[in-house]
């Protein structure tokens, strides 16, 4: 065979593994969501944020054992091992306490663990809420525009400038504190975040040529929207839900603290936190306040970090430089009027 | 628009031939503003009073400056935006006037194919997925019969089948064209709009492509309205040409009188302008004529004839009465324009004479005044 | 002496997916006064290789030489190459409303480049300014130095640019795409500008297009690339009527005749080569209709061909052997097929 016909199957055989292709369409090669995982792998702060978080759901899930095999339970008040004579909390690694007692006699390793599942849970769960309620209230809202849009984009403003906490007094006074009714709370306030994202992005994209042609073939308006627009929107939104789950917890803790939120004994970060400082006893034994806040602290971190790593890896324009295929669209989309409308939705 | 034209251009709706007809369409845009509760304050006249008609099998060329319409043309013809007035018939049936669901035949009818490789095909979905669209959204079919249909319309296009998996991403701009030109062709529609659908291809790419296009008309009996502003590309799809310029055909006519003996001096200077590899060492070079100035934003269109600020042979009465687009005297049937001063066989643009007109560089800048 | 001599540029990038030898040996040279066209495809180099020159590619490994009147612009520091983007050489881009600030007026803009690098003071710079608008045609320039750049349009964006770039009077124009973004009828006026430019002030420039059209139109001499390197070098009317390189060729029979339906159009088969290795062949030879064995030894050399001096071609063919092929002996359906279908 001659040398020519040999490196004329060469290239052949590189057209047909896009991963062995080395021109232009090769950097963007593989499926966007594997190619995200990639750059994200390269991300040592955010896979070690990924690393915590995962081993925090483990803490949370396996909570029961775990407080089994430290042999302390969350709520269980060691008097006699739990706290010194003069009625001092014992000091981290004393009398088995791993991170000491509270003021009650309470094990904190223990109470941070049971903790845990109500900061992933509240977190989580508000978060999850507010996802759907927000992708579904974008998409419509973006999608129809008109009045539909105007009612559901000033719906959304005066839900964002609502004083979150005192419609959270005025409903626990009405209804009693309850962990559903924080989840319902939290996520009440906290959709329109997403959905006003959501609704920015999807005007940009109902103009996208790609919308058009299902236009043109026939397709449903939720065909579109579900089909075309939404999956279009879940980079956005698995970003946005990392970095919205951290400011749940935290509104989690801070009713708690308030006690509009978890009551004790029931531990919760935040309640914890409160409790330790009513009396003046943390001066002394500094460490059933702080490492409530600690938990607080690096869970909240963990999620922030990997937001920012996931915005990297899923969004590279903001990232480091990559090289994207030259595209030349001569004489496209100049007009006036379109480039007027996109400025509106970004703006949105 | 004057209803000298209609009678020109009128055909008969009974004749089995005609395939479509765009009957004195007009498109406005509102143009708004204000931050809480919207005002129109003017309209963009982007498409303003076309009429033609297409004959099975045909192809249409439609040229024009950037903004002078072509895409919000091809966009009514589809159907992709409502018409503020006029008429488009298909098959003598009027589009305009049909709900949603009154559409879905003509849908599958009428096609179109996108400028923008990139665009076009939504980044997140599968090849596949993307192709079997148009089965899943007109027929009853099932999933093994949908993936054949789709292979064997990769296959027609010239893509591997087996990349029925990849994203769009994983294409090259050629191939992903290849890809809308599928989509487009899975319901084996009539009539197919191309909207500048080589413009983002590299040369040798763009040829194969033509090619295709070429090829599947004469396999399917495809009509085409071929949108470009490669006026070497137009002349070489095309049978007849239609020139716009803001809103409003200039000149229409079969491709190779347009383009040896045309008569609108838009047209004339449009060809002139355009650099050409071949011809600029084979044939004597052709007198250009430079144009001053951009085009006016079609907020606020020119009075009278809409090119009177640039145009080389404008007399007074361009800039107050509107010229119908009929047909002159002398060229053959089919071939008409909208002129005052049609430019004759012979006849240098270049130095010809202008007067009783607002300069065109004061024109200009003050149209651009109201384009911002 | 050339004004500005490229000798066998080498331009890479190390990136997340490997290195991407985007320039691999690009040799050209350009005089005085002369205007050079440089054509390819996408992703040839056609950008690259004029930014490495001025510095201009953040990132990247250069090699080779540039001589601008006899210095090497490779080995200069940032400081004395600033000094010669301003006064030497002008860049001229693509997107005209990218390279303008928006925030300022487009008279301050101008005259900011005389400021810095001519040392004039604010007002003899705002006139000249005036001045230089006026020249590349902008009605009332007293008026509109004042607008800001969103108030102008494309086409006169692209005025303001090239203002800006006569401003100081270089030596050379590096122009990449200055049309692209435009239509045909202000194209018509930006290219016709160029000329004049050229002809009042014996600039010499340097053209980057896809568009085969504007380089016989406006060009003297024209470089083919393909793959990082030069295919072909000759002057616009030889390169069009009696091209040696298969790969120029290929490019000017896939391009629709302007001068009627002539029809299939043959488009060059297969894709442009990876560029993330160095290619020790030709790197044409893999869609090559008359690719040798020899081919793949290694890059062929520019080598003299045809009969019009400076004509050459990196191409192993005999040198005699220029010109078209016969259009319509190759356009068999079965050919042409192929030509269509992507393997
Ligand atoms: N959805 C819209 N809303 C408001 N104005 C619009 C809209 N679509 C188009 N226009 C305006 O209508 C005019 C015609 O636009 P159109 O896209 O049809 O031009 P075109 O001839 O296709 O231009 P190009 O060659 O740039 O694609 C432009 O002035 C544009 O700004
Ligand atoms: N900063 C960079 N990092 C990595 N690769 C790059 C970089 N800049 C350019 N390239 C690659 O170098 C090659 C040549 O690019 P270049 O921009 O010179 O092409 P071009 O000939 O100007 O094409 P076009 O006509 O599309 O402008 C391309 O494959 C491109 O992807
Ligand atoms: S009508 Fe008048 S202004 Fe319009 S194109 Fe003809 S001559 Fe020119
Ligand atoms: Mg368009
Ligand atoms: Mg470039």
């Amino acid at each position: 065979m001659s040398l020519l016909r040999a490196a004329v199957e060469l290239e052949v055989i590189e057209e047909q593994n896009p991963d062995a292709k080395g021109t232009e369409q090769a950097y963007e090669g593989r499926t966007p969501w594997r190619l995200a995982w990639g750059r994200l792998k390269k991300d040592r702060v955010a896979m070690v944020s990924l690393g915590f978080i995962v081993l925090l759901f483990l803490v949370a899930i396996f909570a029961p054992l775990l407080t089994a095999l430290i042999g302390h339970g969350p709520n269980t008040q060691y008097t006699t091992s739990g706290l010194s004579l003069s009625g001092i909390p014992v000091a981290p690694g004393h009398n088995g306490f791993l991170l000491g007692t509270d003021d009650q006699g309470r094990d904190v390793l223990s109470r941070i663990i049971y903790g845990s599942r109500i900061s992933l849970e509240v977190g989580v769960g508000a978060t999850a809420v507010a996802l759907v309620l927000g992708l579904v209230m974008g998409l419509v809202s973006g999608y129809y525009g008109g009045w539909i849009d105007s009612i559901l984009a000033r719906f959304m403003d005066i839900l964002l400038s609502f004083p979150i906490l005192l419609f959270a007094i005025a409903i626990v006074a009405r209804f009693g504190p309850s962990l559903d009714l924080l989840i319902f709370v939290i996520a009440m306030f906290s959709w329109p975040y997403i959905g006003r994202l959501v609704r920015g992005q999807v005007i940009a994209l109902r103009e996208r040529e790609f919308v058009e042609a299902a236009r043109a073939l026939g397709s449903s308006d939720l065909r579109i929207m579900f089909i075309e627009i939404a999956p279009n929107l879940i980079a956005l939104a698995v970003i946005y839900a990392t970095l919205l789950i951290p400011i749940n917890i935290v509104t989690e803790a801070t009713l708690s603290f308030l006690g509009l939120g978890v009551l004790p004994p029931t531990a919760s970060w935040g309640n914890m936190i409160a409790e330790a400082q009513t009396g003046d006893l943390f001066t002394v034994a500094w460490w059933f306040l702080v490492f409530p806040c600690v938990a607080l602290v690096l869970t909240t971190l963990a999620f922030n970090l990997l937001g920012d790593g996931l915005r990297d890896a899923l969004d590279p324009r903001h990232g480091r430089s990559n090289i994207t295929p030259t595209k030349r669209v001569k004489r496209s989309a100049r007009s006036s009027g379109r480039e007027k409308d996109n400025s509106e939705g970004k703006r949105a | 628009m004057s209803t000298s034209t209609q009678g020109d251009l009128a055909v008969d709706a009974t004749d089995a031939q005609v395939l479509l007809e765009v009957d004195d369409v007009v498109k406005h845009f509102p143009v708004r503003s204000g931050a809480l509760i919207d005002r129109t304050h003017a309209q963009v006249r982007a498409v303003d009073g076309v009429s033609f008609s297409l004959k099975v099998g045909e192809t249409l060329g439609l040229v024009g400056e950037s903004g002078c319409g072509k895409s919000t043309l091809a966009r009514l013809i589809t159907a992709l935006h409502p018409v503020t007035s006029g008429h488009v018939r298909f098959r003598g049936q009027d589009i305009t006037a049909l709900n949603r669901r009154q559409m879905r035949p003509i849908r599958k009818s009428v096609q179109m194919v996108f400028q923008d490789p990139y665009g076009s095909l939504n980044p997140r979905r599968r090849v596949g997925s993307i192709l079997s669209d148009p089965f899943s959204v007109h027929e009853k079919m099932s999933r093994a019969e949908v993936k054949r249909q789709v292979q064997e319309l990769m296959a027609r296009v010239g893509l591997s089948p087996e990349h029925f998996n990849r994203f769009p991403s994983e294409f090259s701009g050629g191939q992903r064209q290849r890809i809308g030109i599928a989509r487009a062709l899975a319901l084996r529609p009539d009539l197919i709009v191309c909207d500048e659908p080589v413009s983002a291809l590299d040369v040798s790419i763009q040829a194969q492509i033509i090619n295709l296009l070429e090829d599947l008309q004469d396999e399917f009996m495809l009509t085409y309205v071929f949108i470009a502003h490669d006026l070497s590309v137009v002349r070489h799809v095309s049978d007849r040409i239609a020139v716009m310029y803001l809103g409003k055909l200039v000149e229409t006519g079969p491709v190779e009188e347009i383009y040896s003996n045309s008569r609108h001096p838009y047209t004339a200077s449009l060809l002139s302008a355009v650099p050409v590899a071949d011809q600029a060492f084979r044939t004597a070079r052709r007198e250009r004529v430079i144009l001053t100035g951009d085009v006016p934003s079609p907020v606020n269109p020119p009075s009278g004839c809409r090119f009177h600020p640039r145009c080389p042979k404008a007399q007074a009465i361009c800039a107050t009465e509107e010229p119908p687009l009929e047909h002159k005297t002398g060229d053959p049937i089919g071939h008409l324009t909208a002129c005052h001063f049609p430019v004759n066989p012979g006849e240098t643009l270049a130095n010809a004479s202008r007067d009783a007109v607002p300069a065109p560089e004061a024109a200009v800048g003050a149209t651009e005044g109201v384009d911002q | 002496m050339a004004l500005l001599d490229v000798r066998d540029l080498r331009v890479s990038f190390d990136t997340d997916d490997g290195t991407v030898y985007a320039v691999q040996g690009m040799s050209f040279s350009v005089e005085p006064g002369q205007t050079l066209g440089i054509v390819g495809e996408s992703g040839s180099g056609k950008s690259v290789s004029t930014q490495a020159i001025m510095g201009l590619a953040p990132g990247a490994t250069v090699t080779g030489e540039a001589l601008l009147e006899g210095a090497d612009l490779l080995t200069m520091s940032e400081d004395e190459l600033r000094h010669i983007r301003g006064r030497t050489v002008s860049l001229i881009f693509q997107d005209p409303l990218t390279s303008l600030h928006p925030l300022y007026r487009v008279g301050a803009q101008i005259a900011e480049v005389m400021e810095t690098h001519a040392q004039m003071n604010r007002k003899a710079a705002l006139e000249r300014a005036v001045e230089l608008l006026g020249l590349v045609g902008i009605p009332e320039p007293k008026k509109r130095v004042r607008d800001y750049p969103h108030q102008f349009s494309g086409g006169m964006r692209q005025r303001v640019m090239i203002a800006m770039a006569l401003a100081l009077e270089p030596k050379l124009i590096i122009a990449d795409e200055p049309t692209t973004a435009l239509d045909v009828t202000v194209q018509a006026q930006i290219l016709e500008l160029l000329g004049r430019m050229r002809k009042d002030f014996q600039t010499a420039v340097i053209l980057i297009t896809h568009d085969l059209g504007i380089v016989a139109d406006v060009a003297d001499d024209v470089v083919i690339m393909y793959g990082g390197r030069p295919m072909e070098r000759a002057d616009v009317r030889a390169a069009f009527i009696e091209p040696h390189h298969p790969y120029t060729q290929g490019l000017l029979q896939s391009i629709p005749s302007y001068s009627g339906r002539m029809g299939r159009l043959l488009p060059i088969k297969g894709y442009p080569p990876s560029l993330m290795r160095q290619i020790q062949a030709c790197p044409f030879a893999p869609r090559c209709p008359q690719a040798h064995d020899e081919c793949l030894v290694a890059p062929p050399p520019l080598k003299p061909v045809g009969t019009s001096p400076g004509h050459l071609s990196a191409c192993v063919l005999p040198s005699d052997a220029v010109g078209l092929p016969a259009h319509d002996a190759q356009a068999t359906p079965a050919e042409a097929a192929v030509g269509g279908v992507e393997p």
